[in-house]
């Protein structure tokens, strides 16, 4: 009797779990699908055939190549990617290093003002870059880094900032025991030997973490693109020059054109996601120290 | 293979919490010194100022003839093996080991044999081509020493080496260390806070407390003539007993009075006592559980009543309470007993020990040092606790972490 009373329990409780977990695995699939709905609403704009402009209807009833050749033909659109890409390029190579040595440097050594240099960075992280614009434009009008040469001034202004986003690596550099240093440094080996040798191969998740960030980061600015790059159609990015399509006077004309430009956009980025992604799920300090 | 000299050191914090006061000591070449003391004593920051991990706020140390004061760590020729191992993950054991010898632009085919000679001398030949998370914890600490002999530097540094290994690896670890010792006559400069290792591996044991150096000596000397209370709870186990007495003199000689049970206080003794200004009439007289003997009729000495006996194989430790409430342990050889009297004394309650009269210290009610010992230190005051009692100061602990 007892012992099918608990059978019935235990069956009970099962049975509970699985409804529960269906729900759940219901809400998630809706979640996905609501999340995935504008990445397929772009892809099928991008092949529609029939006409260029704007419509209620997601699926084409035309499908064709046609709005790629535009892109590639007909508008400078190439020129924005090109733009886009090297600055992405740039930014990928000086911001990791810059944000590795920033975050290095604060997680290892210790000087003075060093904590009040670490919240001074913080809280002026709190503001928004475009608070500074306007100064940072005159200061590169100065120099002749706006409008025709945006290129140039963006790849500057991106890399002046970076060593602020420091704390994520900092907060990985913190997990790496310092008595590898103290073991390198005793070995033979100076600062600079300690971090390339020592640190940078066990720091591989951040490193590619932060290149992905840097290089991705440039493809969606558009207030410093736009304002820097000011009005010069050949110094746009990549958001900046689709997003002129989307004006009242292109938006018939060029809305099929813009879908096939941002699925474009989305390339780069995911080749570099797809080729690091593995170097970012694990670590490499196993055994380091006593675990 | 040099001497190593620190004159005066100390090491303050930016916040004010000195961690070592006024630091001297000689160490000679080839020596083993072993710095020992509880956590939070400035051991392991000594050990880090003299590798040039740690500045130091004041004085000189010197290795060989150089003063390094302001030499980086690795233009001191020092090796050092960590209490974590430390060693490099992507790197194999046998690169882990070379990578010294490769930052000096050693030859490689010079390299490749001293490797293998270092990988031979500790054993770890086949794990040459493993990395490290592929070895056991004894397996990586061999690794460690293996990278810090391989360069045969003028100092050899360890700190808290064994700490991590389990208790038998860790006896087999320190009997490999002796051993290692023969093989590479260097200076030797190990901190740890296990007692049995400083006594086995040392020639010279300095114990520290709170910063402050409290005895340098042979384990010898800092077992029979403890130069404070600190110094005689912290080295032995169980912990030296403490009692209240009365000093009487008499032509010269003494007299220890414990409550009426009476010591002849031996002639070395008495000899350092007369030498000073005023004898204390009231004293600490500190005897090791060992020489605490059990009276068998019961009668003489101190009386006790037993709370605990521990049975420890080779012998037994009995914990009493003495008729003023006072605990002392005492330690019983089970070979000195028949089966019978063993059993016998497992179910006694009531007990009387003398004290084996030539093993007493005496010291100083006031602070606690011995006064037998010349230029004994007294324990720290500030602390209010002369003597040791295994924990760590709270403040001092707190001042730490804040580092």
């Amino acid at each position: 009797m007892s012992a099918e009373n608990k059978k019935t329990k235990f069956k009970s409780k099962s049975r509970r779990e699985r409804v529960s977990r269906i729900i759940i695995y219901v809400f998630l699939t809706l979640l996905c699908l609501i999340w995935m709905i504008p990445f397929f609403y772009l892809i099928f704009q991008a092949f529609r055939g029939e006409s260029k402009s704007m419509v209620t209807y997601v699926f084409p009833k035309e499908w064709s190549l046609n709005n790629f050749k535009i892109l590639f033909n007909d508008t400078n659109f190439l020129s924005w990617y090109k733009n886009t890409l090297i600055i992405a390029l740039f930014n990928a190579v000086l911001q990791t290093v810059i944000v590795l040595s920033v975050a290095y440097a604060l997680s290892r050594m210790r000087f003075k003002g060093r904590k009040l240099l670490m919240n001074f960075m913080l809280i002026l992280g709190m503001f928004p870059g475009f608070l500074s614009m306007i100064a940072t434009y005159f200061i590169l009008k100065l120099i002749g880094l706006t409008s025709e040469n945006a290129v140039p001034g963006l790849i500057l202004i991106y890399a002046a900032s970076s060593g602020m986003g420091y704390y994520i690596a900092k907060g990985f550099f913190d997990t790496i025991p310092k008595s590898l240093d103290e073991a390198a440094r005793i070995d033979g080996a100076s600062r600079s030997r300690v971090f390339f040798r020592i640190i940078m191969p066990m720091a591989k998740p951040i490193i590619i973490y932060t290149i992905m960030m840097a290089f991705i980061a440039p493809w969606g600015d558009f207030m410093y693109a736009s304002l820097i790059s000011f009005g010069h159609e050949e110094a746009y990015n990549v958001a900046v020059g689709l997003y002129k399509w989307l004006d009242k006077e292109h938006i018939n004309n060029y809305f099929t054109v813009f879908c096939a430009g941002g699925l474009f956009v989305s390339v780069p980025v995911t080749v570099l996601f797809m080729a690091l992604q593995r170097y970012y799920v694990e670590g490499v300090t196993g055994g380091a120290v006593k675990g | 293979m040099a001497e190593v000299k620190l004159k005066n050191v100390k090491k303050q914090y930016e916040n004010g919490f000195v961690a070592v006061h006024d630091f001297n000591l000689e160490i000679k070449d080839e020596e083993f010194i072993v710095l020992v003391g509880p956590s939070g004593c400035g051991k392991s920051t000594t050990l880090r100022m003299i590798a040039g991990l740690e500045d130091i706020t004041g004085g000189e140390i010197s290795i060989g003839e150089n003063v390094v004061n302001d030499m980086e760590p690795k233009d001191r020729d020092i090796a050092m093996v960590f209490q974590n191992y430390a060693l490099y993950p992507h790197m194999s054991v046998y690169e882990n080991i070379a990578f010294g010898l490769r930052l000096r632009k050693v030859p490689s085919k010079e390299i490749h044999q001293k490797v293998l000679d270092a990988a031979e001398i500790l054993g770890i030949t086949d794990l040459l081509g493993r990395k490290p998370k592929q070895l056991s914890g004894g397996q990586r600490q061999r690794v460690a020493i293996g990278r810090a002999i391989v360069r045969v530097p003028k100092v050899f540094l360890m700190d808290e080496p064994l700490s991590n290994l389990d208790a038998k690896l860790r006896n087999q670890m320190r009997a490999e260390i002796i051993l290692l010792r023969e093989k590479i006559r260097t200076t030797f400069i190990y901190v740890t806070h296990d007692q049995t290792e400083a006594m086995t591996l040392g020639d010279r044991i300095v114990i520290m407390k709170d910063g402050y150096v409290m005895q340098v000596g042979t384990p010898q000397e800092l077992f029979n003539h403890p130069a404070n209370l600190f110094v005689a709870g912290f080295i032995g186990t169980p912990q030296m007993n403490f009692f209240e007495a009365r000093l009487d003199e008499e032509d010269g000689s003494y007299t220890a009075d414990i409550e009426g049970y009476k010591v002849k206080v031996p002639q070395y003794i008495c000899d350092e006592l007369n030498k000073l200004e005023t004898v204390p009439t009231r004293v600490q007289l500190g005897a090791r559980p060992e020489n605490l003997i059990l009276d068998p009729t019961g009668e003489n000495g101190i009386k006790a009543t037993i709370r605990v006996t521990e049975m420890m194989g080779s012998e037994i430790h009995i914990h009493a309470d003495c008729a003023d409430g006072k605990s002392v342990i005492l330690k019983v050889q089970i070979a000195d007993l028949s089966d019978e009297e063993q059993i016998q004394l497992l179910a006694k309650k009531d007990i009387s020990f003398t004290i084996r009269e030539r093993t007493i210290n005496l010291f100083s009610n006031t602070d606690g040092r011995n006064l037998a010992v010349p230029d004994a230190v007294p324990v720290p005051q500030e602390k209010n606790k002369l003597v040791y009692d295994g924990s760590e100061d709270a403040d001092n602990k707190k001042k730490r972490n804040d580092q």
